[in-house]
């Protein structure tokens, strides 16, 4: 009789168990966001206790891509949506989001953001008209990257309080990470005051901005060789600006590294990281690129 | 110099947000899906198409702008039960996207 109840209770106890695994995988939290490094962010905070839905296809510019239906039926179902801000993705703009559900993580430091040069042209019957523009790779500035980290990690307090302790031990843990981030481009920054660099894309403003660092930047074609013309227009920047040193936003090939080299210009490897990166995560892969620059700038 | 200049501004304005823009919003309203354009200046289109997909993309029609930028039409049934995305080119080469989920179409239908 014992044995019968025990058994009872233990295929009960099984029984109850297996059945919780599917309820619990459905009521895992799920936190869209719209650039990795807020993905990271999320799945930081989150201690592994929730899902984490960047949609963005691997390869794929984030602030150009274009979801497809199913894509925003799945973020609208999320918890919570957080997006960079700053302008950084248009698809926010193009679906109805939840707004009770959806932050901008930039929103806090929207007077410290900043405006790049305006554009004036025309076509069709419009005339001559201006585009103005906002600087979005806001995390470069690991001190707003910190703010971005806050601000998420309020929303997912706001949204999901039971899990509240955790997040915010999780927090502090993160923000001590950007921080050491924050004080190494720092210590970077004090040792190139005179240093002129150029950019393989304007992606840098942030980064630039904070630290003191003075990067112009061409727009090259990550996934393709710059042409002869490309070439001749970064000799004339280098002619311009003085600059040293160039900022590849990917690694490029020996060919292009090679040329680089020739023309007087250091190679640095130094990935913005908007994209979710093949291989490692974005605190290991952000101090290598400050190493690499620091290196490069002895 | 200046062609210099003028290149580095055209680089800075293609890869960051633009504030001077198309706007295209859509919702449906007892069964008919409204379509409204403006730019982000306030102006509306003087004129220009509306291509409306299915989910996989398919064009199931095209339809001219009405002069106060908006256009209407009768939600397809099988269509709304996997969405809809409206994309409209102004005739000034200006475009922009509007995607209806099936639960935007459920909530606009009342269902």
């Amino acid at each position: 009789m014992t044995a019968l109840s025990i058994t009872r209770r233990g295929t009960l106890a099984f029984l109850l168990s297996a059945a919780a695994f599917p309820v619990a995988a459905q009521d895992r939290p799920v936190i869209a966001t719209d650039s990795y490094p807020l993905a990271y962010f999320a799945q930081r905070l989150g201690g592994g206790d929730i899902d984490v839905l960047f949609a963005v296809p691997s390869g794929t510019d984030p602030s150009f891509w274009r979801p497809g239906i199913t894509d925003i039926a799945a973020i609208q179902g999320a918890d919570l949506i957080a997006l960079n801000g700053a302008g950084f993705s248009t698809w926010p703009t193009k679906a109805s989001l939840p707004r009770s559900r959806t932050i901008d993580t930039s929103a806090s430091f929207e007077d410290r953001l900043i405006r790049t040069d305006t554009v004036t042209h025309s076509h069709g019957e419009g005339g001559e008209h201006s585009h103005t523009a906002t600087a979005n790779y806001t995390w470069l500035d690991f001190s707003l990257a910190m703010e971005q980290a806050r601000a998420l990690a309020d929303a997912m307090i706001r949204q999901m309080p039971d899990r509240a302790s955790r997040i915010e031990m999780e927090r502090e843990a993160l923000l001590a990470d950007l921080a050491s981030l924050d004080a190494d481009a720092t210590e970077l920054g004090q040792g190139a005051a005179d240093v002129q660099m150029v950019a393989s894309h304007p992606r840098y403003q942030y980064f630039g901005a904070a630290y003191g660092l003075m990067i112009s930047s061409v727009e090259w074609d990550a996934q393709e060789e710059p042409t002869d013309a490309q070439w001749a227009a970064l000799q004339a920047l280098q002619a311009t600006t003085g600059a040293g040193l160039f900022i590849w936003e990917t690694d490029p090939s020996a060919a292009s590294r090679e040329r680089m080299s020739a023309l007087g210009l250091t190679n640095v490897v130094f990935p913005p990281l908007a994209m979710t990166p093949t291989d490692g995560e974005f605190l290991e892969l952000m101090k290598a690129s400050l190493e690499r620059l620091s290196a490069a700038l002895k | 110099m200046r062609s210099f200049l003028a290149t580095l501004t055209v680089l800075v304005w293609a890869t960051t947000a633009l504030a001077h823009q198309l706007n295209v919003f859509a919702f449906v309203e007892d069964g008919i899906v409204v379509v409204e354009t403006k730019f982000s200046t306030g102006k509306v289109p003087v004129s220009g198409n509306v291509r409306v997909l299915d989910a996989d993309a398919a064009v199931l029609h095209t339809l001219p702008l009405e002069s106060d930028g908006t256009v209407r039409f009768p939600l397809d049934p099988d269509a709304a039960a996997k969405g809809i995305t409206i994309e409209v080119i102004t005739s000034e080469g200006h475009e922009d996207y509007w995607i209806l989920t099936p639960e935007d179409i459920a909530r606009g239908s009342g269902s």
